[in-house]
């Protein structure tokens, strides 16, 4: 029953404000000591969640499936898969967190299913199975030439032949994932239905999977196409006349300005993933040079007031590179994926913590972008310790690995035995589970996890940072990214130094001439504004937030 | 103490917000509105394409530019890097401009390059002329290259010439250089040079920016021969045709006379025990394609010349008395009695007339600069000598008579050393 905490609060921008985490329910707690993490599991661990300040928990899918690709080979959208529980204890999940304050936002992998989906079965039974136009199906593959691959370490073609039926259908993805026929009224309604299903059910919203892809024509890439964007748009309607208000997420790996396209008139996505930002903070903290971040959010549009951007360093996936020239991709990959074992298709499968060799420097400075540049930040579990990861378990798997929850038995993640867990813990002498865990840092106040803990409160102690704008400053030492965020009277300067070494910066802060800087960490006042340049020394990788106020 | 700080505050400010850097490009500036833009631009894309991930600073000293040239620098951009066949810079293409007051030479602005280089630790520094109409992205990368990547201290360019086209250094520094000092240097006076940090710090250490007098040429001389006495590692990369802008200032032959030789006898002078016992010469590293390419042909009076030269050797007589030996002054005399067809410079007697000028330079026979202005005349002979030799040769043959006078030089060493080390 919700207690005097009850719901959510019903701001209908909620999600401009929130903190976002993203978690694989089989990855962060098991309650059955069966190897793999359940919901009842996660919802024992809401506690640390809340005390983390998550406002949004990201689910990765958890939909009954042949797990061929981590859960986006949904085989059922109705129901839970049985390594993770029942719909019951979804339904407990839900309540717990929402009695926390928190919201649930989970997956929505329509653009196709697995090919154990009883859909899939039916359809290739034969041509003129009622089913078969749930898909798409060709008699030769040469249609749809200018898509482009995107598994490309996989896949040869976007077609696959059916044996049964006889014809090719239409992936995007891997081939075990055939394509949905959007252009089919049925598939549409269906994917309404289960939409509604899932918020009856009490989810907050949807993160919609591999949104530019829905719609397929011949002689474009077959991505983000005007026909796409209509039926998100019903979508969204149906959803907000049967609902009110609603979240929903688009997963679109595109440059923004063709992102910009799925938030409509405020009538499609309320947020959508910030793709190309989040190698350029990579890139910038490694050149030790702001032009990859300024350069990628002058040439990110604006977009509806009731709009906004998600960003995040990392997440279940690689580190995707799709959205850099092929030098930026040869600077990154040399620079964070030496080791060839760390490539797979166009990214680098790495947790935060090994991409910035351990430096706990670095992972703050990374955080205080993530958590001070415009958007809602999206924390990946696991991240707020300093979790590595495993290349070698071939896949994303190596990002996937058991919640380290303490130094113990399988890192308290489980009491099975460790030879059922669902994937391999981290156990090298760095990042293994004695060393990094949750509970080792419970202990120290000075710990990542409660330096996280503290830079979240801080972040969420105004609105600026999740609603204000934004405004470059350009200090000769290009070594500085120094920003002002505003809104609504308040006034945050944020200082960010990208370089391993000390730096002077002299900010031009004429337009805010008298004010009075207080770091927002430590609520010490700074000299007042005046007409000369301010001077601030930067230690290596270091990073202030003033609050500018005229007193 | 004013040695002390000829950084400006403000050059240190920027130079402070700059930080560490890997390649210095070093563009002295004087009234250069019309040219300047297409240089930074090749700059800025020969960065972009041949060093994407180098942290990099342009520095500029001007010299008190009155059209707008330091405000062009500072703003010139590259729009659209791909239609240019370059990927857009990873990094900010930084810009460092301070202007040095008039009459203080180009010492001074060379000085502030290299005092760049040396405080942000660059690993490669540059130079380029700011009127250059030929310039390519390709340049950068030629001069930067061999040192970033091979590891040499000093790159001297090489450029396309028209056969008739920089005589002064055929027929004087290079072979005179190459005879002394041991090494093959085309250009030793050129703009266009790269230096790696450590030689770019010991220029900068040097004594010599306390003269104001010093000319561009004298300069990039004493660059060259520093670098060549330093045990730094010489090497020569290709950079096609040098084509100036239309409104660039031509020097006097005269006064580039008296600078160039000049320097480089003073060189000679402060290197004797570099090159007094080297005998022969080793050929310098050569980077980059030598393609073929019709230069630009430059156009020489030969008539002014041989009036000057008849003139000069006439009037001039009884200084280059005191300067040469009788033999050689009656040779040219007899030179400058020739008929104009007939009329030659033989090479033997050119390289004697050279090794007698340094001699009697070394030993102050009579004021330096008088000397110098008295060679004026005789290079105007022997060049109008090389240009009637040659009016009609290809530019093969043309080399190879430079190469067989430059081993004259060589060759005929010894009575350099002989007349330096005589008592008078």
């Amino acid at each position: 029953m919700p207690d005097a905490r009850t719901q959510p609060d019903d701001d209908p921008l909620w999600y401009k404000d929130a903190v976002f985490y993203e978690v694989h329910v089989r990855a962060f707690y098991d309650s059955n000591a069966d190897g793999i993490g359940d919901f009842r599991g996660l919802t024992q661990k809401l506690d640390y969640l809340e005390e983390l300040g998550v406002d949004t928990i990201w689910l990765l899918p958890f939909y009954p499936s042949p797990l061929r690709d981590d859960g986006y080979d949904v085989a059922d959208y109705t129901d839970v898969h049985p390594n993770y529980g029942t719909l019951e204890d979804l339904k407990v999940f839900l309540e717990e967190a929402h009695r926390r304050r928190m919201r649930v936002v989970t997956e929505l992998v329509v653009n196709h299913t697995s090919d154990q989906h009883p859909w899939f079965q039916e359809a290739r039974k034969s041509r003129d199975n009622p089913k078969r136009n749930w898909y798409v199906w060709s008699d030769t593959d040469d249609r749809y030439r200018e898509a482009r691959i995107i598994f490309t370490d996989t896949e040869l073609s976007n077609w696959a032949w059916d044996p049964i039926s006889k014809q090719y259908y239409w992936h995007r993805f891997f081939s075990h994932q055939p394509d949905l026929n959007f252009d089919n009224p049925e598939v549409v309604e269906e994917v309404w239905k289960i939409m509604k299903y899932w918020r009856e059910l009490g989810v907050d919203g949807f993160r919609v999977d591999a949104v530019p892809y829905l719609v397929e024509r011949e002689g474009t890439n077959c991505e983000n196409l005007p026909e796409t964007h209509q039926i998100i748009k019903f979508l969204r309607r149906r959803l907000d006349e049967a609902f009110g208000s609603n979240f929903l997420l688009a997963e679109a790996n595109q440059w923004p300005a063709d992102v910009r396209a799925y938030f409509g008139d405020g009538d499609e996505f309320h947020m959508a993933f910030h793709f190309p930002l989040m190698p350029r903070m990579f890139m910038a903290v490694r050149l030790e040079d702001r032009k990859p971040i300024i350069d990628i959010l002058r040439r990110t549009p604006d977009i509806p007031p009731t709009c906004q951007w998600g960003i995040f360093l990392r997440n279940h996936d690689e580190l995707t590179l799709e959205m850099v020239s092929d030098e930026e991709r040869d600077y990154m990959y040399d620079e964070y994926a030496l080791d060839r074992a760390a490539r797979l298709n166009l990214g680098i499968r790495r947790r935060l913590a090994p991409l910035v060799d351990n430096d706990r420097r670095r992972i703050e400075l990374m955080n205080s972008l993530l958590l001070s540049l415009p958007g809602s930040p999206i924390i990946y579990y696991g991240d707020e310790i300093g979790m590595g990861d495993n290349i070698y378990l071939g896949d994303r798997n190596g990002v996937r690995t058991p919640m380290q929850w303490n130094g113990g038995w399988n890192a308290g993640f489980s009491q099975a035995d460790p030879e059922r867990l669902y994937l391999p813990l981290i156990a090298n002498p760095v990042y293994g589970y004695q060393r990094i865990n949750v509970e080792s840092q419970l202990r120290s106040a000075h710990s990542l996890l409660a330096w996280m803990k503290r830079i979240i409160r801080v972040r969420k102690s105004t609105r600026v940072f999740g609603r204000g704008s934004i405004e470059f400053l350009h200090p000769a030492n290009h070594r500085a990214l120094a920003y002002v965020r505003e809104y609504q009277g308040e006034t945050v300067l944020v200082v960010n130094n990208l370089s391993s070494s000390a730096h002077p910066v002299e900010l031009d802060l004429r337009r805010w001439r008298g004010m009075v800087p207080i770091e927002m960490f430590g609520g010490n006042l700074f000299p007042r504004i005046g007409e000369a340049p301010y001077p601030i020394t930067l230690g290596p990788y270091q990073y202030y937030w003033f609050r500018l106020r005229r007193l | 103490m004013a040695e002390d700080t000829f950084l400006t505050d403000d050059f240190v400010r920027q130079l402070t917000a700059v930080g560490g850097v890997d390649i210095v490009v070093g563009l002295p500036t004087f009234n250069n509105r019309a040219t300047v833009g297409r240089v930074l631009n090749a700059i800025q894309v020969g960065l972009a394409k041949y060093f994407p991930r180098e942290r990099s600073v342009l520095i500029n000293p001007d010299g008190g530019s009155t059209d707008g040239t330091p405000e062009l620098v500072r703003t010139t951009t590259v729009e659209h890097y791909e239609t240019l066949l370059a990927a857009s810079p990873l990094r900010t293409f930084q810009r460092v401009s301070t202007v040095y007051p008039i009459g203080h030479g180009s010492g001074l602005a060379w000085r502030t390059i290299l005092a760049a280089a040396d405080l942000l630790g660059a690993k490669a520094c540059i130079s380029l002329s700011p009127d250059l109409e030929s310039i390519t992205p390709e340049w950068v990368d030629a001069l930067v290259r061999p040192i970033y990547k091979e590891k040499f201290d000093f790159v001297a360019p090489i450029y396309r010439r028209h056969k008739f086209d920089g005589l002064l250094i055929k027929n004087v520094l290079w072979p005179l250089i190459r005879a002394t000092y041991g090494s093959d240097i085309r250009e030793p006076t050129a703009t266009e040079v790269g230096l790696s940090g450590r030689l770019a710090s010991h220029l900068a250490a040097q004594d010599v920016w306390r003269q104001t007098d010093t000319s561009q040429e004298g300069l990039r001389l004493w660059m060259t021969t520093l670098a060549l006495v330093g045990n730094y590692r010489v090497c020569q990369a290709f950079l096609g045709p040098k084509t100036l802008g239309r409104n660039t200032a031509r020097h006097d032959i005269v006064a580039t006379v008296r600078q160039a030789v000049g320097e480089l006898l003073r060189c000679l002078e402060a290197h004797e025990a570099f090159w007094m016992n080297r005998s022969g010469s080793q050929p310098t590293p050569v980077f980059g394609f030598q393609y073929g390419v019709a230069v630009e042909p430059v156009r020489i009076n030969r008539a002014r010349l041989l009036q000057t030269f008849r003139t000069g050797a006439a009037e001039l007589a009884s200084v280059l008395q005191s300067i040469l030996t009788p033999t050689t002054l009656q040779q040219i005399q007899q030179v400058a009695a020739l008929d104009d067809r007939e009329f030659r410079f033989p090479d033997d007697l050119w390289v004697k007339t050279i090794y007698e000028f340094a001699a009697s330079y070394h030993h102050s026979v009579i004021n330096r600069d008088h000397l110098l202005q008295a060679l004026v005349p005789l290079y105007q002979g022997r060049v109008a000598s090389f240009v009637l030799q040659h009016y009609r040769a290809g530019a093969e043959e043309v080399e190879q008579h430079l190469e067989a006078l430059s081993r004259r030089f060589e060759e005929l060493k010894a009575y350099l050393v002989e007349g330096w080390t005589a008592k008078k």
